[in-house]
């Protein structure tokens, strides 16, 4: 499949020129295993919300790629993310989901690893080992690079990779519509109960894309809409910024992040939401007018559904969760999803928003639902040989892109589609896609670090 | 045979090599304990230092708390 004189992805497989992707990508066994290594081991990746383990001992099993890991703080209240694996015969040392513990206990032998990772006991040391073995040597595999941002904790294998700040660029300011709280001040976000955890048929790579930027599916989503699950009895959110304001698709095409964006006019109040509960409303109501005097021009951004390259999702607005797409194989996604609210919210706005949250995301989700089906479907019917030779179109919109996008005194970063008349793009998705393809044929960091080689 | 995670602290235990340690924590993985050595005719500069004891190197249970 590989053109001569190209590299293999981009131009090849995935050509974002030509608005045109390979089904391969999403179906080929040999390339997902080529995926794990070369996007899953050097991305940065999300891991958890350090709200999840907030006492010394207090651990949480996640994943990176397809390998388990072990987000913990230790005794020291450090945070710590390790592979969990014994490193004596690689049996999974914590098996349950999450808790508390002073040692990681495997089951097979019985190594014991400390809370900071170190190889704390070995059965027989003395008598089987002659006290030879060198335990110092044979602590958990820790993580390259951790960084914790606002509460949520992000994690790379790579020393090389650049700092998570670095990694994130510009979309920095999008990643806060998520985690700053609903006034504007910074961090301020929880996990709101627990996370939930289920098995989709199809490649990750559907749903990242799906969340990197497709308004264009809206249509199978009608029947929610019709529904009314929206927090203020109509449609499945509260819509009334698209009707006011300027809809826009933003992406960063060195970071390979991207996502929607409501901007409102200047002067123009956040309209009013969450109309089901007087209090919820009023409470939003209050915090929407603290954070435009908190935030001034940039107040009037409303966050939309994005995706942090390679599979971190955000839904900043309505529902408010960050959902990881983690592999399991070509054909195979689990998806966890993470929901959030502000810490210092009134139970009752808690408890409202956790009935909306499930009500539209998760594997019960009616939105989620509709999603799913379409992944589960669209991939199902591409495996096959003939399916495979024609590739997807991702044409929508090519070459209409705008840099340096201003409306009404605000500046907006990134590299921006406005689709208030157009209704629609693909740029994001592209955007998705050409990143995916750089990792997939670049050897090292350097390469990919594109930005730094810039004057 | 010993069900080591029902071991309270203050529960004196006799090890296969001789010694005697007593129940400091117990993480209740059901594999090791923190202990502290009462004695220990292998090497008395144990008597007093704290150590992760392997449950099949438990033999008996000598007082409970
Ligand atoms: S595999 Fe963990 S102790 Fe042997
Ligand atoms: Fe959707």
């Amino acid at each position: 499949m590989a053109i001569a004189g190209k590299r293999r992805y981009t131009g090849g497989l995935v050509d974002v020129a030509a608005g045109q992707i390979s089904r391969e990508i999403f179906v080929s066994d040999e390339i997902y295993a080529e995926e794990l290594e070369r996007v899953f081991t050097r991305a940065w990746l999300f891991v958890g919300h350090e709200s999840q383990i907030p006492k010394p001992g207090d651990y949480f099993v996640s994943g990176m790629g397809e390998e388990s890991v072990i987000l913990c703080r230790d005794r020291e209240d450090r945070v710590h993310v390790f592979l969990n694996s014994c490193r004596h015969r690689g049996m999974k040392v914590c098996r349950y989901d999450e808790g508390n513990t002073p040692v990681f206990t495997c089951p097979y032998h019985g190594w014991s690893y400390a809370t900071d990772g170190k190889l704390v006991g070995v059965p027989y040391f003395r008598e089987a080992y002659h006290s030879k073995l060198d335990r110092s040597q044979f602590g958990l595999v820790e993580v390259a690079q951790l960084e914790i941002y606002k509460g949520t904790v992000w994690a790379t294998w790579d020393p090389s990779a650049p700092s998570f700040l670095e990694y994130l660029g510009e979309f920095r300011r999008y990643l806060d519509l998520a985690l700053d709280a609903w006034d504007g001040r910074e961090g301020g976000t929880e996990v709101l109960g627990g996370v939930q955890k289920w098995l989709i048929p199809c490649n990750w790579k559907f749903p990242a894309e799906n969340f990197s930027g497709d308004s264009y599916h809206n249509i199978s989503h009608r029947s929610v809409d019709l529904v009314g699950i929206g927090p203020s009895g109509s449609g499945r959110r509260d819509m009334r910024e698209r009707l006011i304001g300027r809809r826009l698709q933003i992406c960063f095409p060195d970071r390979g992040h991207q996502t929607g964006a409501y901007v409102l006019p200047n002067e123009e109040p956040t309209p009013p939401a969450y109309q089901h509960s007087p209090v919820v409303s009023e409470y939003f109501r209050r915090c929407e007018e603290q954070r435009r005097e908190r935030l001034g021009a940039w107040g009037r951004v409303t966050g939309a559904p994005g995706e942090l390259f390679p599979n971190t999702a955000l839904h900043p607005r309505q529902p408010r969760s960050i959902a990881v797409w983690h592999p399991r194989g070509a054909h195979r996604t689990e998806v966890w999803r993470w929901y959030l609210v502000d810490a210092d919210a009134p139970p009752e706005v808690k408890d409202f928003l956790r009935q909306y949250y499930i009500r539209y995301s998760g594997p019960a989700g009616l939105t989620e639902q509709d999603d799913m089906e379409n992944w589960n479907y669209a991939h199902a019917a591409s495996r096959g040989t003939i399916a495979r030779r024609h590739p997807y179109s991702y044409e929508q919109g090519l070459g209409f892109e705008v840099e340096n996008y201003e409306w009404e005194g605000l500046r907006i970063p990134g590299t921006v589609m406005d689709v208030t008349d157009s209704k629609s793009s693909e740029h994001n998705l592209r955007n998705f896609y050409r990143r995916w393809a750089q990792f997939m044929d670049a050897n090292s960091w350097d390469e990919l670090a594109t930005w730094r080689r810039r004057p | 045979m010993i069900n080591v995670r029902t071991l309270e602290p203050g529960t004196r235990v006799a090890l296969t090599d001789g010694s005697t340690v007593e129940i400091v924590s117990n993480p209740k993985d059901g594999i090791w304990v923190f202990a502290r050595y009462l004695s220990s005719p292998r090497d008395t500069s144990l008597v007093g230092t704290e150590e992760m004891v392997f449950a099949q190197d438990m033999v008996e249970i000598q007082t409970t708390p």
